[in-house]
């Protein structure tokens, strides 16, 4: 595997590496920490955890292995455990009220063409957001991981730290409740 | 399980392509064959589809800054601390250095070198020996104090 030049520059304690990494993860880590928390004020104090969390312990990190799955991991642990200080309920159980939320910048990104094309497609991910907000924690990331960040399934294990047929198994009954919620709207 | 119920199964994951390519091979093979599964599969592709095309949040530009910043005074603190270790560990190999270099220095100087070499629990190795252990508290009482106050700063900022 080829080592990331801006993670060996960071080891080195360039902050220009710093800020490509960031650059290059804010997206996808940012809603990864909104999926799993649902809450924007806590993902924004989540995401700026994981940085310094990063510029502490990447000297420790074996640049042999995924940089995706490492920064994915630390930003998990983070989350995990301000769910469990804030609301150790929210791990288990989905919320009464679900949690979602249209930016302009999703709106922006919708690629659909004509109006009525763009308010179907919208209507649908309304749906499919709320129905994902609803689910248990464990489902949520999966999916997100998965659909959203494209992750392989070993990927994904690393970054649970399950073995990949617990990663599967979760990714079914992910499926299954979401398709079921979406049914009985 | 029925090879019909197994394969069922695998239908979701197979929208969600996560499966090893043997399970491919046989979720292939039964859905030619089966409409159930068939239809049940293209029921699953729509919301792997919609799940694959949700609107991604984005980050605030603030957030961004706001967190290399931080990350920025985080990386300077840290290259303090590096440099503080390496001078720590210079200063206290110096100080081994210089007690180890002092003892047949003291010695010479007051005019017992011969004497070293057997050494006795003389008046003078008993000074001498007071003296370095006074040395090396009162430098081990300045780390501590050093130490809790870096920590006190720590925690203000």
């Amino acid at each position: 595997m080829a080592v990331d030049a801006d993670v060996v520059r960071l080891r080195r304690g360039d902050l220009n590496a710093l800020s490509e990494l960031i650059t290059r993860y804010q997206n996808r880590l940012y809603r990864y920490l909104l999926r799993i928390v649902r809450q924007p004020a806590e993902a924004e104090d989540l995401f700026q955890q994981t940085w310094l969390r990063v510029v502490e312990k990447i000297r420790s990190f074996d640049a042999s292995r995924n940089f995706d799955a490492w920064l994915f991991t630390l930003a998990r642990n983070l989350a995990i455990d301000h769910l469990r200080r804030i609301r150790p309920q929210s791990l288990d159980e989905p919320l009464a009220n679900s949690w979602h939320s249209e930016t302009v910048a999703d709106r922006i990104s919708c690629k659909d063409h004509t109006p009525l094309d763009h308010a179907l497609a919208a209507e649908r991910r309304t749906g499919i957001s709320e129905a994902m907000a609803r689910l248990p924690m464990m489902y949520r990331e999966v999916l997100t991981l998965r659909f959203e960040d494209e992750m392989k399934i070993e990927e994904i294990a690393q970054v649970t730290a399950v073995p990949v047929s617990t990663v599967k198994s979760r990714l079914r009954r992910s499926l299954e409740q979401l398709r079921y919620a979406l049914e009985a709207r | 399980m029925s090879e019909h119920d197994k394969i069922r199964e695998l239908l979701a994951l197979a929208a969600a392509d996560a499966l090893t390519s043997a399970e491919e091979k046989q979720v292939a093979e039964h859905v030619r064959s089966c409409i159930a599964c068939s239809n049940e599969l293209w029921a699953w592709r729509p919301i792997a589809s919609e799940l694959r095309r949700l609107p991604t949040p984005q980050p605030s530009s603030w957030l961004v800054q706001a967190t290399l910043a931080r990350a920025e005074a985080k990386l300077a603190e840290q290259a303090e601390h590096d440099w503080n270790r390496r001078v720590m560990i210079v200063l206290v190999a110096f100080a081994w250095l210089l007690t180890i270099a002092s003892w047949p220095v003291f010695h010479f100087v007051s005019g017992r070198f011969g004497s070293s070499l057997e050494p006795q629990f003389s008046h003078t190795w008993i000074s001498f020996a007071a003296f370095t252990a006074l040395g090396w508290l009162a430098g081990g009482v300045a780390a501590v104090m050093l130490a809790i106050r870096q920590r006190g700063e720590r925690r203000l900022a």
